[in-house]
């Protein structure tokens, strides 16, 4: 128990120094693009962590989860356009956001979470391919793949503080989803994920809890989207895209899956990774198929290193503990494995 | 009616090259349970290569040649290097086969470009013959009989020879082939190989059929293909003909009378099989679903 707490202890000292580190970048700095880059990062750590409740969690791999990200980028713009530029509205779409997902991932979810992971994971990419060509056709609504900009609140107008907007609501989804994974239903999940038959031998509804999953992960993919259109004041098809999900794919994948830490600093790698790489553009054209390096590194982990840069310090960690200990008894509690096991 | 004829013989070359590029697919399922999400890149690979080669030496049969070849290298480096590690582990190969398919994709335009490009059939194979008003477009009728051919080919080879024979009692139960004393892992190569050559070709056929080809033209149908394999169940050839003949023909006649749901409406048919018939339309017995 004792290692354990100082693990903890360790964990938390780390949190505060790097919530302090975060916390002082508005003061460092006045430059926009650092204050925007940070955010975009924020927003995109969210969007992970909703990933990876699926993919780490519950060992469900969804190849359409930019669909309920898009949404809630194009309810957000739509609602700003067509409504008054103030809070009630962002509010509105804020709450349009969490009931659409919602209802989407119920309708979807019921209906394809019961199929083997092949046909869901085709399912899920037919899907969100099928939203983005119905929101490339319905020019009038979404402008297609030009896109259309809208005014946002002033609230929000201000870099800074969309900065910390995004940094608490990264803070804030955090402190949930790490609430919500220690409840029954969470436990749940991850005896899904563990060992799916098991558990459902047990007398656990299954579907129902993967439904559940996969409506939380929707809902902040949604809210993710919301502020992605905010910071971004344009939404295109683009945030719809296949693409999109092999980003937040890469970042959950690399920074290690069944943590919520993980795609936290998968978010900020992949990020600093694609901005680095663009800037390098200039020196040779390689460097604009920056997604070509992505890929591979993306290969390479999944085959050499599946449970990312997050579980393979677990790993490590937990083998130096149980060879401390190896007169005691191991306290170690099963690795987590993302592994569906057949 | 003879519009009605018209339409349907373009559905069923669509559904034809469907066939080709999904058969691929459908049997590396049936046999070994790997869902290849990058075959759409190996599709437009084989386009790409297939109509470089042509346009280069102004061969038609030589691009056909290039394209098969390409595939089944391409399926060779896929299955030996990336997928045989992880055969017991179906998230890991998902995972990984979508990542080969975006690096496919993006590997396409670092040699080629990104502007798509465009694809004319050879001469002997412009124009059409007509009766009436029926309309014969040739191309159209070389990727039928193509089509009928490879079927007919994988038929024999899987009904009446020793490989085919081994093929099938693969698909119904690997680990007893491999205590018998057969290479199993020989067999899921080379079925592999083909299953990615026959992709290669579809992709081939797919450019001056279409009339350009692009990079991103491999996930684009690769969803055609999912709808395909999910409609006539996964490891099954006739299935896989039936489905995508079906899928062809709805969207050659959904593309003249209501364009925009063309993809919505395969996506219905798909939708109603999994509910009502999960397994497909033709399940294929040892395929676990």
């Amino acid at each position: 128990m004792s290692l354990l707490r100082v693990k903890n202890k360790y964990a938390l000292l780390a949190t505060i120094l790097i919530l302090a580190v975060l916390g002082s970048i508005p003061y460092m700095t006045d430059s926009r693009s650092t204050l925007i880059f940070f955010s975009q990062i924020f927003i995109f750590a969210v969007f992970a962590m909703s990933y990876d409740l699926l993919l780490g969690y519950t060992g469900i791999i969804s190849f359409g989860h930019a669909m309920f990200f898009g949404l809630g980028a194009y309810i957000t713009g739509i609602c700003l356009r067509e409504g008054e530029r103030d809070l009630v509205t962002v509010g509105l779409a804020v709450l349009l956001v969490i009931g659409i997902c919602t209802v989407i991932s119920i309708i979807v979810g019921s209906m394809t979470l019961r199929l083997q992971s092949h046909y869901f994971a085709m399912l899920t990419l037919a899907i969100a391919g099928l939203v983005q060509v119905g929101a490339e056709k319905w020019r009038s609504l979404t402008h297609g793949n030009d896109g259309f900009t809208f005014r946002i609140p002033l609230e929000f107008m201000d870099r800074e503080t969309f900065f910390w907007l995004s940094l608490s609501f990264l803070v804030l989804t955090y402190i949930l989803l790490q609430k919500f994974i220690q409840t029954p239903v969470g436990k749940v999940l991850q005896a899904v994920r563990d060992n799916e038959k098991r558990a459902s031998a047990l007398g656990y509804q299954v579907l129902f809890y993967k439904v559940v999953a996969s409506v939380l992960a929707g809902v902040f993919a949604g809210l993710a989207g919301v502020l992605y259109a905010l910071q971004l004041r344009f939404v295109s098809t683009s945030v719809l895209g296949v693409d999109l999900t092999m980003n937040v794919l890469l970042m959950t994948i690399i920074g290690g899956v069944g943590t919520l830490i993980g795609p936290i600093i998968g978010a900020f790698l992949v990020e600093s990774a694609h901005d680095g790489l663009s800037n390098l553009s200039e020196i040779h054209w390689i460097f604009e198929r920056w997604l070509i390096l992505f890929g591979l590194v993306y290969i390479l982990v999944v085959l050499f290193f599946p449970k990312g840069i997050i579980g393979t310090i677990q790993q490590m960690r937990m083998k130096r503990i149980s060879k401390a200990a190896q007169s005691k008894p191991p306290i170690q509690k099963e690795q987590a494995s993302w592994n569906t096991q057949i | 009616m003879d519009l009605w004829i018209n339409l349907i013989l373009n559905g069923l070359s669509t559904g034809f090259l469907l066939f080709l590029l999904a058969v691929g697919l459908s049997f590396i399922f049936g046999l070994m349970h790997v869902l290849n999400f990058a075959h759409g890149g190996i599709f437009a690979w084989g386009a790409y290569m297939g109509i470089w080669t042509y346009s280069k030496t102004g061969s038609f049969g030589l691009g056909v040649l290039a394209a098969i070849v390409i595939g089944a290298v391409l399926g060779w480096l896929l299955e030996r290097w990336l997928i045989r590690p992880i055969y017991s582990n179906h998230m890991q190969q998902i995972l990984l086969t979508l990542g080969v398919m975006i690096v496919l994709g993006e590997l396409i335009k670092v040699f080629w470009g990104p502007n798509q490009l465009s694809a004319q059939p050879p001469s002997f194979l412009q124009g059409s013959w007509s009766w009436g008003d029926v309309v014969v477009i040739k191309y159209r009728l070389l990727i039928i009989l193509t089509g009928i051919l490879v079927f007919t080919c994988a038929q024999i080879i899987l009904k009446h020879t020793k490989v085919g024979l081994i093929v099938r009692a693969g698909v119904e139960n690997p680990e007893m082939v491999q205590a018998l004393g057969i290479q199993i892992r020989r067999v899921f190569t080379i079925v592999f190989m083909v299953g990615a050559g026959l992709a290669g070709l579809a992709g081939v056929l797919m450019g001056p059929y279409s009339g350009v080809i692009y990079a991103e033209m491999g996930m684009e149908y690769a969803i055609f293909a999912f709808i395909v394999v999910v409609i006539g169940g996964m490891g099954s050839i006739p299935g896989t003909l039936v489905a995508a003949l079906l899928v062809g023909v709805t969207s050659g006649l959904m593309s003249y009378f209501v364009p925009d749901l063309a993809l919505a409406v395969n996506m219905m048919i798909m939708f109603l099989v999994l509910i009502v018939k999960p397994e497909g339309l033709f399940q294929v017995k040892g395929v676990s679903q």
